[in-house]
Formats: C-alpha cells, structure tokens, sequence
C-alpha cells in the first residue's frame, strides 16, 4: 500500500504534538508536509514569558530540531503561509505559489491576539505578545525607554508585565475588570497576587476601559473612557486571543468563534481536520496547553485508525507560576447561593485554598501558593466524586508523599503482589528509565498490572520519589573492582560467551585495567571460573593435603571428619593410635564439636594421615561448617537424634562443595530450637512430625532471623530442598554474597518457584552430585558416611 | 547447562544459557507457565485406578468399568436406588453438568445429586430467585460497569479471588465512581474502596436493614419505580419500622455515619451497583443478606437500567452454568424444577423417559454426607470435586467417607477425598477439554480443546457415557462428542428460565459469547435483564422482609471469644487441588495461616509466625500464625485451600441457611492457643 499524504498546517505546539503523536501510532501511514508560517523552528508560546524574563534561551524553547523533522522524513516548509484550502481537489496553496495534494489535511493555525480596535493600536510601539519577534522588540524597546504599559490582566498580561519589569521597566497593568486575573481567581486569590506583584514592582490600574492611544508616531500615552490618561513607552497588548480560522472560513469550512470540529476533530469537510487553538468543540474554544495535547492525541489515533472514545471536552482548569507565585484553579470559582464552600487562609505563608462544592460533589477550586493537591482536586471535579463532609474536609489536607506507607518501605519489600514487583525494583525504573506515570511504570516493571490492588502504593511511591523529600537511589550495580567496570552478572555473562577458562584469559579478552588482577578480582574469578565448567577440583576446597592447616605458628592442625558430630569407637581409636604416634600433640575439641589434633610438625603430618585412615575436614574458608545440631542441648528432653541423622547425611554431601561464602547450617530435632536454626544460612526445625526450612538467617555481627522456605512432611524431602537450595546459591550468588543478601536480590518467592518445581529441583542436585562426583574422583580416598 | 539467576528490572527471571553454546540463551519466565502446571504435572493420574488391600493399583478402563458397575448395581440392590449418589462441580463445562444431572436421575434413577456450588453460589441464587424470579449471575454485562457511578461490594474480594475482572471496576473507580466495600478485613479490594464498612462477620443482614431503613425515613427512595415493578413496600416498612438503629450499629460494629454515607450516596447518585460474593453469601442467613442488599437496588430503582443492576461474583470457572443444568438436588435443566409436574414432563420427554420414573429432590451436598453417616446413602460419584475440604464440619465427612461403600472420584489428581475412593478415574483437564463455560454473567462461551488427552485419561463426559453403559443405559447416551451433549441441552433448556435454545456451536464460535436467555436462533441474547419486568409472574419484584426471624448463627462466648472467617488467597482456587500443585503458585503461599490481629495475638500470648491451635465446637486445626493490622480485633482469617490439620473447615459448624441450605462458612466462634 502507498503511503498517504498528511499535510498539517501549523507547526506550533498543537501540529508538532499532532505529528510526534500519528509517529507514535503508525509511523509507516503517513508520508507528513507541515506548513509554518513563522520562519523559525516551532516552539513553545508557553515558554516566550521564559525568554522574555531571560530564563531561557530561544533554542531552549524550541519543539523539535531539524533533524528530528528530516530522521521522520517529514518535509516542512517554515516561513510558508498557506493560502488557500482546495477541498474539491484535495490540496492546499501557499504564499510561495506551491501546491500540494493531501489525503488527510490537519489545520492548526493557533490563534492571533486580540488588538484593541481604539484610535492609535497601530501606532509605534503598540505590540502583542505572541512570538518570539514580539519578545525581541520587547527586549530591545527596554534597553531604550522607561514606562511600559500592558493591557489585559489576564495570565499572558502579567507574564508580560514580569518580562518587561525584569527588563528593567516601569510596568502599568491595565484591566478592565476589577480584578485580575478575574477568569482563574476569586476575589481573594486575585488581590493576593495583585498584592505580591505590586511588591514585586508592577502597578495596577484597574477597571479602567482604553480608549485611545495617542502620540506622535510613536506611542506616547494611553487614555481611558474615564478621562484619565497615563504615560507610556510601549503599549503590549495583551487582551485575548482570536482563533485563526480565516483560511478556514475561505475556504468552506464551517466556523463559529473557531472552525467547528466534532469529537474525532473532524471539520464539516471529509478528510480535512482542526486541532488546538483555532478548532471550537461544543461551544468550546480551548486556549490552554493540556486540551490541545488532548485533541492532538485523538486526532492522531482517529487518523491512524486506532481505537479512540473520541474527544468529549476539557474541564477548565489551570495551573500557573505568575512571577514566582504558584496559582491553580478549576471549574467554578465564584460562590453562588447554591455553593458551600471551605477556605483555607493562612497569611503567615500566604498560601490561600478554596473548594466550591454542591452538595456532596466538589464543583470548583481556587488555591494560591500551595498548589500542590491540584492535580488531586481537579480529579475529585472531573469525576464528580460523591464527597462525605469528612472527605470534604480532608480534600484541603496536603498529604506529604513522606508520610506515606510505602516511604518507609525497605527496597526488597513488595509493592506489587502479583507481579513481585519490589519498591527497589519500582525506584530503579524510575530513576533510570526517567518514568513519570503510573501507567508507564506498570509498562516497564508490570507492577500494578494484574489486579491493579496496589495501584495506589504505586502512585504514592512515585510521588513520594518526585518529591524533594526523596532523597534515595536503588543500589548501582558496582563493578567487580577496580580492575574492571564489568559488574559481576556481566562478567559471569561474559566468561560463559566466550568460553574463558582462566583467569589470565578473562582479564586479556575482557580488557582487564591490571595485568595481574587484585585480591578481590583474583578471589572472584577464582570462583567464578571454578563454578562455570571448572575442573571438580575448583568447586571443591581443595584435596586432602590442603585440608591440612598450616597457619599457625605451634605448627599444623588436623581435624579427622566425623559426620553429624557422631563416632564410632573404631574411629576414636584410629584418632587414638595417630595421636600416639606423634609425640606432644595436642587433643582438643573445637567449637565445631569435632576433635583437633593440634602442634604437628611438618614431618610428622603423613605419618597421621596415614595412621588416620579417615577423611579430614576441609579448613578452606568458603565451605560449609559443620553442621550445629541440637545434641546435647539440655533444656528440653526431646529426641534428638533425627538432626544427628540428617546432619550426617548433608555434610557427607555437602563438605568440600566450594560456597560464595562460608556457610552455617543449624539443625533442631525439636521446637526448643536447640541448634539456633533460626540465625543459620539454613536451619531446620522439626514441629509435630515436620520439617520447617529456614533460609537467609545469620548469627554474625548483623544478626538477623531466617524466612520460612518451606514445610516439609519428611526429611528427605527437607534435605532435597536444601540441596537444591544450596546448590542454586553456589550457581547464582556473586562471590562473598551471604544468603540473606543473595535472598533479598532474588526474593524469597523466587528461590521457592524454583524449588519447587521439581525438574529444576532435581537438576540442580544432580549437578551439586556431579560436582561431588569430581570431587571424589580426586586422588584422596573417598570417605564413606558412618552407618549404622 | 548452566543455570543463572537473572535480574531484569521487572522481575527476577530464570534464564537458562548453554555453557558451551551461547546462543541457546533464553528466558524462560516461570510466572507465565503457572497455568499450564498442573495440566503437566507429573502427578497427574493418567489411567484408571483400583484399590487393593488399600493400596491404589492401575487398571484398564474394561475392569475399572466392570467394578463400577458392578459395585453400583450391588448397592441400589441392597441399600435401594437412593443409597448411589452423585457429587458434581461447578468446574465442570455445562456438558458435563447437564450430562451428571441426566446420569443421575436416568442411569442411576437415584433422587442425590447435589454439587459444590451448593457452598458457594446457592445463597446469591435463592435470592436472586426469590427478589427478582430468576438467578443469572449478573443482570448487566461486565462493560456497563465502568459507567456506574456507585458501586456497593459486599464480602467480595475481587482483587484477590477474580482478578481479570478487576480492571472493570477499576476503571468505573478512575470514572468517578464511589466504591463501598463490605468486609471485615482489609483487603486490596477494600484498598480500592473509597468507604470501608469493616462490620463484624455475619452481621450482614443487620448492615442492609439498615442502610434500608435511613434510605425509607430520608425519603430517599424512588417511589415511581417503587410503585410500578416493586412489591412488599409495605411489609417492608411495617418489619423496619421495629428495626432500632442503635441496635443495628451494635450489632455491625458500623459508625451511623458510615451507614448514613453509604445509604445517601447510593441513593442520591444517578447509577449504582451491588455485588455480593460469598462473605455474605457463606452464612446461614446468606440468602437473607443478599435480598436485604437488593431490596437497596429496589427501592431506589437502581435495576433493569443501564449501569445498574445486581451481580453475584462466581468462584468456580462454570459457577453460572454449572447451576443452571439439572446438578442441583431440586433441578431440572434450564433451571427447571424438579417438583414442577410440567418440567418433569417436559424433561422426560426429551430424555425418552416415563415421567413417573424420574426421581424427585434430594437433599444439599453437605446433607448428602449426613445421610452416608447415618446409612441410607451407600455409595457416591465424585465429579471434579473436593468435598472433604470444601464441606463444613469435616469431621463428619470423613467419618462418612470412611463408611461409604463404595466411592469412585474423576479427578486429575489423587485429591483428600479421592484418597477414600475404591475406583478413581482419569478426567481431562480444561487443556484437553472441549465444552462451554457460563461465565458471571451469564454468557456462554466456546472453550475448544488445546491439547491431547494425556495417557488414558478420558473426557468426563465420556466417563458418565462408560458408566451408563456398563449399567445398560447406553441408548440413553450415546453422545460421540460435547457438541452432541450441547444440542440436546439446548432443547432441554428450551422454554425455561436459562434458555440455551439459540445457542449453538456454529453461533458461539462466531459471536464471541453469548448472554442468555437466548430462546431462537435469531435471538442476539440479553444483555440486561429486567429492563421491562422482573421474571416473577406478575412482571414485579419482591421486597424481602429479612432478618425477622432469628438464625442459629454461632455465637461468641467466654469459652469462644473470637469469629473466625475464611476466604482465599490469591495464588490459590477452590481447594487447591490444581493450584498448590503449580511451583510458582506454591512459593507464594506455602501454607495456611491464621490472620490475626497484633493486640488481639498479645491477649492470647500468640507470637508472630507461631504454630497456632485453633478450636471450635467442631473440630481443631494447627496454623502459623500472621499478625495483620488490617482485621477486625474480635475476628481471626484462614483460607482454606488446605487440608489435612490445616483444614479450616473442620471447624465450621453444619447448621445451614433454610433457603438455600448454605453452611454458614464464614463465621464460626473459635479460641486460640499456642501450639507450643
């Protein structure tokens, strides 16, 4: 299919927003042509006062670049008015006599402002305040004359006023009405402002109608109907806005104030359209930025035949910083017999609120200098929320996102249920994917994307990040060390894409920083490399030789292993006849309830080896420890001989397995918990004839309680959930990551899904055997668990 | 392979990458596979069982088939035809539930067939009956709820037990709409709700003569539409008239002001809409509690218009039509009744039988298990079901399980109560499984098979078709596929209440679903019910005078202080018979536990995940205890998805709610201990 032709007349903020949007849609519909009449780049009116005021620059202010209209492949032409609508052959003419077919015509031509028809609005110095020409001349007159006077005391009047004021003038405002600003403020709200802005060194002449301007060919002075005349510079006038919708009208299209649009912002004429300033909806012609997105939006899902309820109108409100001062305002603002109301007046911080409600339902709302619970209030207007007198009164309440629950929400906890969508997990997103909607949150982390329950934790914890309270960042991923920026996921990703073996490998292919490592890189990838198709030796801690310790300075240590803590007599006389056979050692039994022979000489450590006959104990660092069972535990006179049993049982399976970090299992064959199994890597508790599995405990200096895993109706099924346990934490932890840390990064639902699911479960024991496996092929003699 | 752990931004993720390969890698994400694990698991039975010497050993159909038979036979000749007994699911499609009800009364000829819904929908559905003549879930369409401007949820928690629909309400809340929750918990129901009447469990019906009575005396009501589709007004108002406000608010434990918000605002808005579910529905004043609630819809008109109506939110996949097909005790297809000398004719005639042999009512399904503790009921068909978990007052249950002579169990896996089968049959999973499903709101849908049956495994109307045969029955079902079961219920249905007659396979395949009573071809189905009259025989609906007489509910006392209610969680359905047997599903619940409240724990010297003894006057159960702020202080919570001593319903009590014969699940009088 050919792609259609889409012309948009208007490269202001309704046609650039217009076109962003059809992009977003359906990029491929549309071949685009956007006419401006301007000769610069389209750019935000909303902005000028910014410029105006130097807070920004021009290019600051500008929609789009070049090269976003030329990466589009959309032709603009700037500078080039159209002309002239030939709906009956479907094109449109400009003032550079080019003539352009269309398939689908958009006109968003904005609007002009209003000059006053009085004597003397076309003398010298009498300028609107709509481009950035206008912003220009404003600029350059401040530089050569002193009194200015703006007419119109309305949001784009004062923001007039503040620019020239800043620009060092004499500022008069002059409004017809009262009251300023008399469209979005009461009574009380608008002489707060005036009263701030006078501070600020404008003055007002309110109620005052021009009549004419007067001086020579310049502007010299304004007069009024009341006689009274002042002196002025410059004449901005600022008195409202008219749409453009001349072309419009020449050309057929039914107008009224604007060009008339039904809710697809479809004119009266097939395939030509009206957005923004210029189109009237309902009786409606919207001046503000957010009705305008709104029908640009709708317009660019109509014309990409996408589904669409269509366009059914925009409640007024309005939400302004005028000179520093933050005003909001919605719906209806002056009281009527038929309206209550409740104020909130506070001098002190000059912060003022009203809500105008008929009878359980909030119609209105004016608040200045605290408006931050607009955007609530507007909601609760819209909606035509039913209201209870207390809700009434709690709507005037501003909540501190800090107050709310999920501020003080650990990372890991859950905000998002059915999802497991942590707070951490929420805040990254955020943080680095620059999210501002709950809707785009449930986009990128699918939280609130289900039920959709927590969609106000979600909403609270966004606000809660926005606000200047939010002081937290979801931990960076750190690089391994210095050596390196890879962090440890993307180093373990990387040694398995390209298949390295050793460490000097890792460090030439991955562009190690050092040609030698350091001690923490040289430990991790140490492990990492054992770990992934490591030889057996590497996951395991190491051979009979290296179990035997050298470190200390009365000479070597050697610890023969006796599983679960439990021997026989054959083995203590096998401990009996080594130790006789080494003059001076030293028999003691260590806190890991096994017997150390203590002060051996280097000479005399093959002889006991060898009178010994038994496995010894590894003395690596990151191994398993023995296993804490809950014998001899005086407190309470239950059986404890199932811990000894199974304790037996797993350090037969689990010694020498090489860990991320040393690990402590605690073992209670009964509810006194007599092993500590609660503050254990992994603790077992066995509670009328089940097995409790406590995982993520620790009795170190960071004391803390382990989480429930499981329940399980026989041992056998606990110690197959604890070795598949163990052996997810030696495949997925990074180096030195302690259970609990490595629980939290996953979340203890996580570790159970995978648990449970048996094939898993019972792949990953069958890997922790096969590494066993290699361990026990190495040349040392194979201990064989005690039976009885 | 070697297998890391991942973390994505969203979630923690499973990948798998090949060590030695890296361009195997992939992501397998564990969270969207947890449908389709327990139609995989391995513990999926996959042929015909038999018990021997207590043992279950695999059989082929032909001996399965010829110890049923033969069995059955001994039975009714023994104990008589009433002593078999049937126990059919709301999980089930209508195939099979039209099919069980048929092989009950014609293969079987015996009068007890009941179902599990009868512990879940009958209350909603006796009152649906009773107030406005006839019971289809919703009397609107789920897409009018967005619009409704005030919504009323009464003991449902949606957000937890039916999430899909959740986003309907959700958008009526974003469109303005006040939501009122009901429930003495917090829930993420209750979260979304701008009013929260956390009232005590079982004080419904109080709750609603309230709100009734503010409505009346404010003069809130709508009188046109009172005076031309309602009757009972003035019964009404002669009970409340001795309703005392005071004692209302004592008895919910609900501020007058909160009686006084929800009665205004739902009367003052434009649109508004109630749902019930079974918190208030599981009482043995359930039926009362739902009329009390749509004597609101009543008087203030808010029914038969557009977006207001009246919905009972569904448990079971085939809850609505499940109940509409003749499983139920007193009925016939097409919500006939049973007792109706002109349905049975009807129906016999469709059937080819003599009308005088059709049986008449039996008994509810928790009752059916009394009769099989006392003797005259023998021998039972367990359909897709689990009753030693899903019945009140267990105990009992199983003391009657273990006497039975003779149960057979179809089921996917080896259930509690399979466990005392003598025969259990492989069934088919909805993967596997064509049929059509009736959804909340009363919309037929085509659900086609996806996968083969695995091993021999058969189709569970094809299992009642083997029965019949081997009793000589099998010229009354001689159905080759579901579609054939559908074109005779739709003619059984022709005529009645849920009328399926203009529905056909063709129609639904075409039409994405279809809302009856559908009564021709032509017909496009009814979206909103009552629009012009209510189905009782004058065209009115009846005001309900409720909470008159006086209950045997359960009651605190000293030696009972606190209520016990149960519900579900998220993670789990019914019984969890499918669902704890999903990995995924597991890790987020791996037990039951007792909710219960930080002060209310301390009073009892109840640590925080503490093994918990909780005893009622029937029975006792050990659970971890959970400290929650977000319950009432006088009540503690179970789901009960478990069983064994996790059982919650072994506490619940047998009294049952006289209309709908409902046990009153959701409030028993417990006391609590330490377990240690």
């Amino acid at each position: 299919m050919t792609k259609q032709k889409l012309v948009v007349i208007g490269n202001g903020m309704a046609g650039v927003r217009f076109v962003q949007r059809i992009l977003e849609q359906d990029s491929k519909a549309y071949d685009i042509t956007i006419f401006g009449s301007e000769k610069h780049a389209g750019y935000s009116r909303l902005m000028l006062s910014s410029v105006l005021q130097g807070e920004s620059s021009f290019e600051e202010i500008i929609l789009q670049t070049k090269e976003w209209y030329e990466e589009n492949q959309i032709e603009l032409f700037t500078g080039e008015t159209v002309t002239e609508i030939d709906s009956q052959q479907k094109a449109v003419c400009t003032s550079t006599d080019r003539r352009i077919h269309y398939d689908k015509l958009v006109i968003a031509t904005g609007s002009s402002p209003f000059i006053l028809p009085v004597k003397g609005a076309d003398k010298e110095g009498v300028i609107s305040f709509r481009t950035v020409e206008d912003c220009r001349e404003m600029t350059s007159v401040a530089k050569r004359f002193k009194k200015a006077a703006v007419i119109g005391g309305g949001v784009l009047g004062l923001e007039a006023a503040k620019g020239l004021l800043n620009l060092g003038m004499e500022v008069q405002v002059i409004h017809i009405s009262d009251s300023i600003m008399e469209r979005q403020l009461d009574q009380q709200a608008s002489s707060m402002l005036q009263q701030e802005l006078e501070r600020q060194g404008m003055s007002f002449l309110l109620g005052k109608a021009t009549k004419e301007i007067t001086g020579a060919d310049r502007v010299k002075e304004v007069h009024f109907q009341d006689g009274t005349k002042i002196a002025a510079d410059l004449v901005v006038m600022a008195a409202g806005v008219r749409p453009n919708c001349l072309l419009a009208e020449k050309s057929g299209i039914q107008n009224n104030r604007g060009i008339l649009v039904n809710d697809f912002l479809q004119t009266n004429i097939k395939d030509i359209y009206a957005i923004g300033e210029c189109a009237e909806h309902n009786g409606m012609v919207y001046g503000l930025v957010e009705p305008l997105y709104e029908q640009a939006e709708i317009a660019a899902k109509h014309l990409c035949k996408k589904p669409t309820e269509g366009y059914s109108g925009s409640v007024l409100s309005t939400h302004l910083k005028v000179s520093g001062v933050e005003v909001f305002s919605a719906g209806e603002i002056h009281s009527t017999p038929l309206t209550k109301a409740i104020h909130y007046f506070n001098e002190v911080e000059g912060v003022y609120k009203k809500i105008l409600f008929r009878e359980n339902k909030a119609v209105g709302a004016v608040m200045y200098g605290d408006t931050r619970d607009g955007a609530r209030l507007q909601e609760v207007i819209l909606k035509k929320k039913m209201l209870s007198d207390e809700d009434k009164a709690g709507l005037l309440k501003t909540r501190d996102p800090a107050d709310s629950p999920v501020a003080s929400y650990s990372f890991d906890q859950p905000i998002c249920h059915c999802n497991s969508v942590s707070k951490g997990a929420i805040i990254k997103a955020v943080q680095t994917d620059g999210l501002s909607t709950i809707k785009e949150i449930k986009k990128v982390t699918k939280a609130s994307g289900s039920c959709g329950g927590c969609r106000p934790a979600v909403g609270e914890l966004l606000a809660f990040i926005q606000s200047d309270t939010f002081d937290q960042h979801a931990a960076e991923e750190q690089a391994v060390c210095s050596c390196t920026d890879l962090t440890e996921d993307e180093l373990v990703h990387q040694i398995q894409v390209h298949n390295l073996r050793n460490a000097k490998q890792v460090r030439e292919k991955l562009s190690w920083k050092t040609e030698v490592g350091c001690p923490t890189c040289n430990l991790a990838l140490d492990y990492y490399l054992g770990m992934i198709g490591g030889s057996a030796e590497k996951k395991g801690s190491g051979s009979q030789h290296e179990k035997i310790n050298d470190s200390q300075e009365d000479g070597f240590t050697l610890i023969p292993q006796l599983y679960g803590g439990e021997a026989t007599v054959e083995q203590l006389k096998k401990i009996i006849s080594a130790a006789e056979k080494i003059p001076g050692v030293k028999i003691a039994l260590g806190s890991d309830q096994r017997i150390h022979l203590l002060g051996l000489k280097k000479e005399e450590r093959s002889i006991a080896v060898e009178t010994l006959d038994m496995p010894l104990r590894s003395l690596t660092d990151n191994s398993i420890e023995t296993i804490k069972t809950d014998v001899g535990n005086q407190i309470c006179q239950c059986d404890k001989q199932s811990s000894i049993e199974m304790a037996r049982r797993l350090e037969y399976i689990l010694e020498s397995l090489r860990m991320p970090y040393r690990l402590k299992i605690g073992l209670s064959s009964c509810m006194h918990n007599g092993a500590g199994s609660t503050t254990k890597d992994i603790g077992v508790i066995e509670i009328n004839g089940k097995w409790e599995v406590y995982i993520g405990g620790s009795s170190g200096r960071n004391a803390r309680k382990g989480q429930l895993l499981s329940v399980m109706h026989e041992a056998e099924q606990a110690e197959e959930l604890i070795v598949g346990f163990i052996q997810y934490y030696r495949e997925s932890a990074r180096f030195l990551e302690r259970t609990w840390e490595w629980m939290e990064r996953l979340g203890l639902v996580h570790i159970r899904e995978v648990l449970f699911d048996q094939e898993i479960c019972h792949q990953l024991i069958s890997r922790l055997l096969e590494d066993k496996e290699g361990i026990l092929k190495q040349p040392t003699k194979a201990p064989m668990p005690v039976d009885h | 392979m070697q297998l890391i752990e991942q973390k994505a931004v969203t979630s923690t993720t499973y990948k798998t990458v090949g060590v030695d390969n890296p361009t195997t890698e992939g992501r397998l994400c564990i969270k969207g596979m947890n449908a389709h694990q327990h139609a995989i698991h391995r513990e999926r039975i996959k042929q015909p069982l038999i018990k021997k010497d207590g043992e279950f050993v695999a059989a082929t159909w032909e001996e399965a088939l010829e110890v049923i038979g033969s069995r059955f036979k001994a039975i009714q000749k023994e104990d008589g035809r009433d002593a078999l007994s049937v126990y059919g699911s709301g999980s089930v499609t209508n195939e099979v539930a039209y099919l069980l009800g048929k092989f009950a009364r014609v293969a079987l000829k015996t009068k007890h067939i009941d179902y599990n819904g009868r512990l879940c929908m009958s209350s909603a559905a006796t009152a649906a009956n009773q107030s406005f003549g006839i019971d289809r879930g919703f009397t609107n369409t789920l897409q009018e709820v967005p619009g409704t401007r005030v919504i009323i949820l009464a003991g449902t928690n949606i957000a937890e037990c039916q999430p899909t629909i959740m986003p309907y309400f959700e958008k009526a809340k974003e469109n303005g709409a006040y939501i009122i929750a009901i429930d003495p918990r917090e829930t993420l129901t209750t979260d979304l709700a701008d009013l929260h009447l956390k009232n005590k469990p079982g004080s419904d019906v109080a709750l609603a003569n309230a709100l009734l009575k503010i409505i009346l005396e404010e003069g809130w009501m709508d009188e046109d539409f009172i005076r031309e589709r309602v009757n009972g007004l003035e019964e009404a108002m002669e009970h409340l008239a001795g309703v005392d406000l005071e004692e209302c608010i004592a008895k919910t434990g609900v501020s007058y002001e909160q009686l006084y918000q929800t009665a205004h605002v739902f009367s003052q808005e434009e649109s508004g809409m109630i749902f019930t579910a079974r918190g208030i529905e599981q009482q043995t004043d359930g039926t009362e509690a739902v009329r009390g609630l749509l004597n609101l819809l009543l008087v203030t008109g808010k029914i038969g218009k557009p977006y207001s109506g009246y919905g009972a939110i569904t448990g079971q996949g085939n809850g609505q039509g499940g109940r509409e097909h003749g499983q139920k005790a007193d009925q016939l297809p097409g919500y006939r009744l049973i007792e109706d000398k002109e349905d049975r004719q009807y129906i016999s005639e469709i059937w080819g039988v003599d009308e005088r042999d059709l049986p008449g009512k039996g008994v509810s399904a928790y009752e059916m298990f009394e009769k099989m503790n006392e003797g005259t009921i023998t021998g039972m068909l367990v359909m897709c079901s689990n009753p030693l978990l899903s019945n009140p007052n267990l105990n009992l249950v199983k003391e009657a399980l273990q006497k039975v002579k003779f149960l057979v169990a179809v089921d996917l896996f080896i259930s509690e109560t399979a466990e005392y089968a003598d025969v259990i049959l492989p069934a088919s999973s909805y993967l596997e499984n064509e049929g059509t499903m009736t959804n909340v709101e009363g919309r037929v849908t085509l659900r086609e098979a996806s996968r083969p049956l695995p091993g021999e495994a058969r189709h569970d109307w094809k299992i009642l078709c083997n029965i019949a045969k081997e009793l000589g029955q099998w010229e009354k079902f001689p159905f080759k596929s579901a579609e054939e079961i559908f074109e005779e219920l739709r003619l059984a249905s022709k005529g009645g209440k849920a009328d399926y007659y203009g529905i056909t396979y063709q129609r639904l395949r075409e039409e994405q679903g279809i809302l009856w009573p559908c009564p021709e071809l032509s017909h496009e189905g009814t979206k909103r019910l009552f629009t012009d009259r209510f189905a009782h025989e004058d065209g009115k609906a009846k005001l309900a005078v409720v909470g008159k007489t006086k209950r045997d509910k359960e009651m605190l006392s000293p030696e009972f202080p606190l209520y016990l209610t149960t519900g579900r969680v998220m993670a789990h359905y019914l019984t969890g018979v499918q669902t704890r047997k999903s990995s995924s599903l597991a890790a987020r619940n791996i037990e039951a536990y007792m909710e219960i409240h930080p002060d209310t724990a301390k009073k009892f010297h109840i640590k925080d995940q503490e093994l918990t003894s909780i005893q009622s006057r029937n029975g006792r159960i050990t659970v971890r205890s959970s400290y929650s702020e977000k319950i009432r202080k006088d009540t503690v919570f179970v789901p009960f998805h478990w069983g064994g001593d996790q059982s919650v319903n072994r506490l619940v009590s047998d009294r049952l709610d006289p209309f709908s014969r409902m046990p009153g699940f959701k409030v028993t009088a417990v006391r609590i201990s330490s377990d240690l």
